[in-house]
């Protein structure tokens, strides 16, 4: 078969042209600088004086800001709408994924769950206002705790 | 238009396509586009992961059942095979990690050695791993189940790279990209064609998946903020293209063999 070695030559190119596009990409690097500006401790005052602590994974507060929403769907007892809501919670976390779980992984996995936890409540198939209340505040309470509020 | 020229010996001629540059690039988008479809129908459309997991394993069945009837290559039967079995390897390993809290080093581990396995059996029943002569029933059974291992290997690596190294998709493509490269290099200084073949059909795996990551994610995570949806679309054309030109080829005559 003389044809046999006819990938060898595309590989290279294929390569070379998606390395050269990924210098490109690269002269921006994934938001590694922002996640090591670590949150002091509580004791110290230059973290408060800051509006909003990064956590190590970055900003979350759009996340958090549609977790609250819900909450407060639940508060008033809407479960429905809850859910509706829920899912641009699960919609925005999922797309981001990529780009937020390699700046720490474990702290992602953390928040995943509990999102996920969160999503089961809302959905189960005779939702109640206790669990779903329980869900979102542990929810709420994650985030804090990443974002060093807690 | 007309059926095939001269019949061969072999009952069926070869059932899989030559090693070409599309066919990296075919294999490395559709890494995206069924990552993504697959994704889009789990979270978006609101199946979850286990209607979408059954749908696809379903999906599969058929494609690969289509697959091995036919008695020669068929461009867009073995592309949709390829595609779902991308689908369904990358579920697997989900499933190992998500579902069942299998940790990333152990499935890396077991989906390598199962990889091994394949190939041992392989080549002690066929005496080959030739990837160019799949033209019996089951040596294209051996070659799909490599390449399905193959998958959910890549996934797994891929992933654990990310947890255990914290390597985003940027410095992913890129080292995923240096080592298809160094794969590239050892097999022009002579290392065997059939092993760098499988390696990088490992490595295409994570590198597909940090390109297509690379052009979803949104420009604050360092992206080009095409969204998944544009992302896959353009993949989709690229790779409809592509496979199209391969399947008129075909229709009309084939010509002669790529030449190198």
């Amino acid at each position: 078969m003389p044809t046999q070695y006819t990938y060898a030559h595309p590989v290279a190119t294929v390569s070379a042209a998606l390395l050269l596009s990924l210098a490109v990409g690269c002269t921006k690097p994934a938001g590694q600088g922002g996640a090591s500006a670590a949150r002091a401790p509580s004791t110290d005052a230059s973290a408060k004086s800051q509006s909003t602590a990064a956590s190590k994974l970055g900003d979350l507060s759009a996340f958090r800001g549609i977790a609250a929403d819900v909450s407060a769907l639940v508060d008033k007892g809407d479960l429905p709408a809850a859910k509706v809501r829920a899912k641009d919670l699960e919609v925005a976390w999922d797309s981001a994924e990529a780009g937020l779980k390699p700046r720490a992984a474990d702290n992602w996995h953390v928040l995943d769950k509990a999102i996920d936890k969160a999503l089961a409540a809302l959905r189960a198939s005779a939702p109640n206002q206790a669990d779903a209340k329980a869900a979102m505040g542990t929810l709420l309470r994650t985030f804090d705790a990443l974002e060093g509020k807690g | 238009m007309n059926p095939l020229p001269a019949p061969r010996t072999s009952p069926w001629l070869n059932k899989v396509p030559e090693v070409a540059l599309s066919f990296w690039v075919i294999k490395i988008m559709s890494t995206t586009v069924g990552e993504t479809g697959a994704d889009f129908l789990a979270v978006n459309a609101g199946w979850g992961q286990s209607l979408t997991r059954a749908v696809m394993g379903t999906l599969l069945l058929l494609a690969l059942f289509t697959q091995l009837r036919t008695r020669r290559y068929t461009p867009w039967i073995y592309w949709l095979t390829v595609v779902l079995v991308s689908v369904v390897g990358t579920q697997i390993t989900d499933l190992l990690t998500d579902g069942l809290g299998v940790s990333l080093y152990i499935s890396t581990t077991a989906f390598a050695a199962t990889l091994a396995a394949i190939f041992a059996v392989w080549h002690r029943v066929e005496h080959t791993l030739s990837i160019h002569d799949i033209i019996t029933p089951r040596r294209e059974l051996f070659y799909w189940s490599a390449i399905l291992c193959t998958f959910a290997l890549g996934t797994a690596a891929g992933d654990l790279a990310t947890e255990a190294l914290g390597l985003g998709f940027a410095w992913g493509a890129v080292a995923f990209g240096a080592l298809i490269g160094a794969t590239y290099l050892a097999w022009r200084l002579g290392g065997s064609p059939v092993l760098t073949f499988w390696i990088g059909y490992i490595l295409t795996r994570p590198f597909g998946a940090a390109l297509g990551d690379l052009l979803t994610q949104a420009k604050a995570y360092g992206g080009f903020g095409m969204g998944a949806l544009w992302t896959s679309a353009l993949f989709l054309a690229v790779i409809v293209v592509l496979v199209g030109v391969a399947q008129l080829g075909l229709n009309t005559g084939r010509p002669a063999p790529a030449a190198d």
